[in-house]
């Protein structure tokens, strides 16, 4: 109607006939000149088609009180109002609305259209696969309830990873992920009930974990968040074979950032075995990263809560040493909780932990005056024939002890026995003459009934 | 008012200030040392860690261990003099390895032992004890063996690579039984039965303070040491022995160092006992 009216204004101008033709001259001048600047802008004829779409579009999203329906029964602002500068600023500047939305491509209105499929795996299409086949897949055990792209990445403002704004942006994943798995109505509506306590613990124990305060309180995006552990899109639970934390892959995953201790780990006693599935006499399976740095309670190597566990976990195969370690100084100090004595991964090395016998080994008879002269800087060869697993107990191993062992501890039974012994019947002596009104040391034996009769 | 000052007559003297001197160390160093040994021995009672931190950790209690331990040598050494000196001096000098006053043991020390036993079961008179009964030279000699085997095996814990010159590694391992386990049995015979024998038995209870005070009543003597007191009588040197009472100040110092050593020794003793117990 505005248009026709308009154009009716210019047929219209008779009087000013030559005054309109040289508005028009001008005017298309203009128009071409704006075209071959737009075009000079817009590299493709596809790319001005797309631009020329969204355009089309914003005539009715680019309104901020465009509505649809009847106010109040609104699915919400942002599914009708697109601003026009949210798509600008995204990765998907140079898409039409339709590629992401092609139920609508047929124009409009289409106010009857259902669903607003939008079928990012069109283009993204392994991240779409991998999604699909994650935990968060809509027919996952979350029933449909499991997060789908536009969660994590947003709608129409999607960001790289790279850009700070973005959810997926290191420092914001963290926060990404806890909204719904830290969140508790969350948790308690949509996980398992065996999922329910990890749940409500991950997040909150992430943050206090080194990769966690280096992310918040350093601000080190290169530390690791949920993602860099559990993967973006392929999300699995640890039994599945294909999963980022499955134990098989967990040195591969922590790998990715500790290339130099994986490289390490895997030369060491715990690397070689983890290869050839080799087992302890025990059945205790090789060792891997998280087993002793624990996967969401990672607290540094200083820490006694972690030198602590880290011992305790040594201990959980290697029995013998562990309740040994434990009659020595060093067991003694480290089990108080503080960091002054060695621990397992002081002589034993943290990562290349090898077999006495192998001159690689930092428990090498050869090394050993070097392993313990970092504490006790002069040692010497004799110093270090120290036992520290000698078992007082182990009579064939540590003769020795045992017979020390065997000796102190007849000493001490015997002394004990005997004078309590002794004790115990003064004591009872005591009472029976006290409860007979009699002196204690009375030099007579107490006197019987018997012996009343006899002489009275 | 202690047992030893209950009863008649005048105070006679029993300990010299060298035995009560070195009585007072051996009662300081040795809290000293249970008290920072045993959060190490029995780390993994609950108490023991709270115990360590009151301590200043094991550097501080490390520190204060060795104090104590440089006490132990100073009052062993101290003994050892005194010993020396009395042997130079005395005209008897048999007197002090054999005889009614020497510490070591002899066979009426066996014939107490029985004589106890026949006691504690009606069987017979309670012995009469010399200047020392048994249980007073085991106290003795305990505590000289203890300081000579615990004082040992410590200076080669305290020292390990100087001793290492000339001493084999395996011995380290030795040590640290010998120091642990001959530690545990100190601890535990002088916190229950040297107490018991000696401050907490009914007839003495709540202590004695001879030791303190290094005096006592006539009627005391008669009571604890018979043979002494009669033999003392019988060659009229009574009067020699003859001291004043003991001070308000002496009687203050005895009695709190006396029930100090006694509470915290009775605190220590049960930490253990529950610990070997948990």
């Amino acid at each position: 109607m505005r248009r026709s009216r308009a154009q009716g204004g210019w047929g219209s101008s008779v009087v000013g006939a030559r005054h309109t033709l040289t508005r028009e001259v001008i005017g298309t001048t203009l128009w071409l000149l704006g075209v071959a600047i737009l075009g000079l802008a817009m590299p493709t004829p596809a790319a001005a088609q797309q631009r020329a779409g969204v355009v089309e579009c914003q005539k009715c999203h680019g309104n901020r009180d465009f509505l649809v329906g009847k106010a109040g029964t609104v699915r919400g602002d942002s599914a009708l109002f697109v601003p026009d500068t949210l798509l600008h600023d995204s990765k998907h500047a140079g898409l039409s609305c339709t590629s992401c939305h092609p139920a609508f491509a047929g124009g409009y209105p289409h106010r009857d259209a259902k669903v607003i499929a939008v079928p990012c795996q069109s283009c993204h299409q392994k991240e779409g696969d991998d999604w699909a086949r994650s935990i968060h897949a809509p027919d996952a055990v979350t029933n449909g309830k499991a997060p789908t792209c536009t969660t994590c990445h947003g709608t129409h403002h999607i960001l790289g990873a790279d850009d700070p704004r973005s959810p997926t942006y290191p420092l914001n994943v963290a926060s990404l992920c806890g909204g719904c798995h830290a969140n508790p109505s969350i948790i308690g509506t949509y996980f398992g009930a065996a999922d329910q306590a990890q749940a409500r613990t991950a997040v909150s124990s992430y943050y206090k974990t080194v990769h966690g305060t280096a992310m918040t309180k350093a601000g080190l995006v290169v530390s690791a968040t949920c993602s860099d552990c559990h993967s973006a899109h392929l999300i699995l639970p640890p039994d599945s074979a294909q999963s980022t934390i499955n134990r098989a892959n967990i040195t591969g995953t922590c790998g990715k950032c500790h290339a130099g201790v994986v490289e390490t780990f895997n030369q060491s006693s715990h690397g070689q075995a983890l290869r050839t599935g080799a087992k302890t006499p025990t059945g205790h399976a090789a060792p891997v990263c998280i087993d002793c740095h624990s996967s969401h309670q990672i607290v540094p190597a200083s820490d006694p809560v972690w030198f602590r566990g880290v011992v305790k976990e040594c201990g959980s195969c290697h029995e013998k040493e562990y309740d040994t370690y434990f009659e020595t100084y060093h067991g003694q100090v480290t089990e108080l909780g503080f960091g002054l004595t060695a621990k397992c991964s002081d002589c034993h090395t943290p990562h290349n932990m090898l077999p006495s016998t192998d001159p690689k080994s930092s428990v090498y008879p050869t090394n050993l005056v070097k392993t313990c002269g970092q504490c006790h800087p002069t040692a010497n060869a004799n110093f270090v024939q120290y036992q520290p697993h000698g078992d007082p107990r182990n009579r064939q191993a540590y003769p020795r002890l045992f017979w020390t062992w065997l000796f102190m501890t007849a000493l001490l039974v015997s002394v004990f026995l005997f004078f309590g012994l002794h004790t115990l019947m003064w004591l009872g002596r005591i009472t029976v003459d006290r409860l007979r009104g009699r002196a204690t040391h009375d030099a007579e034996p107490p006197v019987t009934n018997e012996e009343k009769e006899k002489h009275p | 008012m202690a047992v030893s000052d209950q009863g008649q007559g005048p105070y006679l003297t029993r300990f010299g200030p060298i035995e009560r001197t070195i009585h007072a160390l051996v009662i300081i160093s040795f809290l000293g040392l249970v008290a920072t040994g045993i959060p190490l021995r029995f780390a993994y009672a609950p108490w023991a860690a709270p115990f360590m931190r009151f301590l200043g950790g094991p550097g501080s209690a490390g520190f204060i261990h060795r104090v104590c331990a440089a006490i132990t040598f100073g009052y062993f050494f101290i003994h050892l003099a005194a010993v020396t000196r009395q042997l130079i001096r005395a005209d008897d000098k048999m007197s002090i390895f054999w005889g009614p006053r020497s510490m070591v043991p002899q066979p009426k020390d066996i014939r107490d032992v029985v004589g106890m036993f026949k006691w504690f079961l009606g069987l017979g008179p309670h012995p009469k004890f010399d200047r020392f009964s048994y249980m007073e030279k085991f106290d003795y000699w305990a505590v000289f063996w203890g300081v000579a085997i615990i004082g040992g095996s410590g200076l080669l814990l305290w020292f390990p690579t100087f001793f290492a010159r000339f001493l084999p590694g395996w011995l380290f391992n030795v040590a640290t039984i010998v120091h642990g386990d001959e530690a545990l049995l100190a601890l535990g015979f002088i916190f229950t039965i040297h107490f018991f024998n000696v401050h907490l038995r009914p007839e003495k209870f709540p202590i004695d303070l001879v030791i303190f005070t290094g005096r006592a009543t006539a009627a005391y003597f008669e009571e604890e040491h018979p043979l002494e007191y009669e033999r003392n009588q019988r060659e009229d040197r009574l009067g020699q022995l003859q001291a004043t009472a003991p001070s308000r100040a002496t009687y203050l110092w005895s009695m709190t160092l006396g029930f100090a050593a006694l509470a915290v020794g009775v605190v220590l003793v049960l930490l253990v006992i529950y610990a070997l117990l948990s």
